[in-house]
């Protein structure tokens, strides 16, 4: 099931219509609320099974059984539905699928659900205050800090770990900061902005 | 991904028992930046087990004993680049680990994975090796220290055997006469594979005359070393621009007998001189 969702997903990320991007996307939002905790009968995902994980993600506490493979990315979206976290290259190299473990960057992409056992995960859908956007958030939207937003759930997070080390960055400290993702649109300029005036919407 | 095993020491004698008791074809997970990569181009891929050792706490952090410094394996790029010791007693690695990958990867990487992984392009290695580092490697038959510059066979290729785990990188606090350097030449800034890289330390009296003087190009010869050739130049000597210049030269004919003349040379041979004569004059 998961190598079919892969092909899909390579072939949005060859030849990319905004159509089929929408398309994959809302079907792994439905996939992932039918795909829930139902235990199944077929050999490799048979939950009973698999090793158990206790994953605390923007605060709340979820218990999952998963399969050694898979990448808490999948997790993220495929098995809890967080779908604000974006997959992009799949190997460590554009960012969109920055997260924030323990506090720190990370690539969910490159990180298997098994390792994030007992720590806590900080996603894009995280940083809402209620109902309100995060300051983080905020400072994107006020700054045009994006164009076709697809990196920007990265982008958010790799400023908001940058603010949690450094809540004062100078311009040199936002670039190395930031310089874990890729904008295809090349939306830089606006986004170095963003994570200055997220530094002082903060405050 | 294909489905492996998956195991999760907390002690390093239960990994050790793994390696050497357990599913064979295993691999040992640390950072991941490589593994991990490696794992989705699953025709490649044939390991059946993963045994991460990321939950073995003895296998973190930087400390000093005596005029020595020790980096445990599983420390990762991030805190080499905010340790104060290593900015202190060698600040060439610090330098080295700013360049590698971006925060995520830094975050994630270790010191370990990129000696035991052993791509050609790692960026601690030129360092570590100008720093005349040690490994210690441990498996259920015991301990064994070698010198960092005895470990490579060839790209990708160590004297490791499978069931052995690094277990500890050190290395000799550099004099307080030393200056040292490393310069890196990538595609871009950031989530950069170093194409050319040079480490260099280079001590001098009260007089400015050389006393020591080491010199370790990364990704430019078949397996890393020093090159006694070029650092001969210097010893003795009070360095000039010209010896500079002279001592890049020298770097670069000795790449090119060991690796021949092929289709990169033409690029490699001016741009590795240069990298050696901007590293020994950070170095001045």
């Amino acid at each position: 099931m998961e190598k079919k969702k892969r092909e899909v997903r390579n072939e949005s990320s060859t030849g990319m219509s905004r159509r089929n991007f929408l398309g994959t996307v809302s079907a792994g939002a439905l996939g992932a609320t039918i795909a829930r905790p139902v235990p199944r009968a077929s050999g490799q995902e048979d939950s009973g099974n698999l090793p158990q994980v206790t994953i605390t993600i923007n605060g709340r506490v979820h218990q999952l059984r998963v399969e050694p493979r898979w990448t808490l990315l999948y997790v993220l979206r495929d098995k809890l539905g967080l779908t604000g976290t974006k997959p992009g290259c799949e190997r460590g190299e554009c960012g969109s699928c920055t997260v924030l473990i323990d506090g720190v960057t990370r690539y969910s992409c490159l990180t298997l659900a098994l390792e994030a056992d007992g720590r806590q995960v900080t996603t894009v859908e995280g940083l809402m205050q209620g109902e309100q956007l995060g300051p983080v958030q905020r400072a994107f939207l006020e700054e045009d800090g994006f164009q076709c937003g697809y990196c920007t759930p990265g982008q958010v997070m790799s400023a908001e770990g940058l603010l949690r080390q450094k809540p004062n960055p100078t311009i040199d400290e936002i670039q190395i900061g930031m310089s874990g993702n890729l904008c295809r649109c090349g939306a830089y300029d606006h986004i170095f902005k963003s994570v200055r005036r997220a530094a002082e919407l903060r405050k | 991904m294909r489905p492996f095993e998956y195991y999760s020491p907390r002690t390093l004698s239960e990994a050790c028992n793994l390696l050497a008791e357990g599913e064979p074809d295993s691999k040992i997970l640390a950072g991941g930046t490589d593994v991990l990569v490696e794992m989705r181009k699953s025709s490649a891929w044939s390991s059946k087990a993963i045994v991460d050792i990321t939950r073995i706490p003895s296998l973190r952090g930087i400390g000093e004993s005596g005029d020595w410094i020790i980096i445990k394996p599983l420390t990762t790029h991030t805190e080499v680049l905010h340790s104060d010791l290593v900015r202190t007693h060698a600040p060439l690695l610090q330098t080295a680990v700013s360049t590698i990958g971006s925060p995520q990867i830094r975050n994630r990487g270790t010191v370990g994975g990129n000696i035991m992984n052993a791509a050609a392009c790692a960026d601690t290695v030129p360092p570590l090796i100008a720093l005349d580092a040690e490994i210690m490697l441990k498996s259920t038959s015991g301990e064994r220290v070698i010198a960092l510059s005895e470990f490579f066979v060839k790209p990708y290729v160590t004297v490791a055997r499978r069931d052995e785990i690094l277990v500890e990188v050190r290395f000799p606090k550099l004099p307080a006469n030393a200056r040292s350097s490393f310069v890196k030449l990538g595609r871009r800034n950031a989530l950069s594979i170093a194409r050319l890289s040079v480490a260099a330390v280079v001590c001098k009296d009260e007089a400015g005359v050389v006393t020591d003087a080491r010199i370790v190009p990364g990704a430019a010869f078949p397996r890393w070393q020093r090159v006694p050739e070029a650092e001969k130049l210097l010893i003795g000597q009070k360095p000039s621009k010209e010896l500079l210049v002279e001592g890049g030269k020298k770097v670069s004919e000795v790449m090119i007998s060991f690796t021949g003349r092929r289709w990169s040379t033409e690029y490699k041979e001016p741009v590795i001189a240069v990298l050696v004569r901007r590293a020994l004059e950070a170095c001045e």
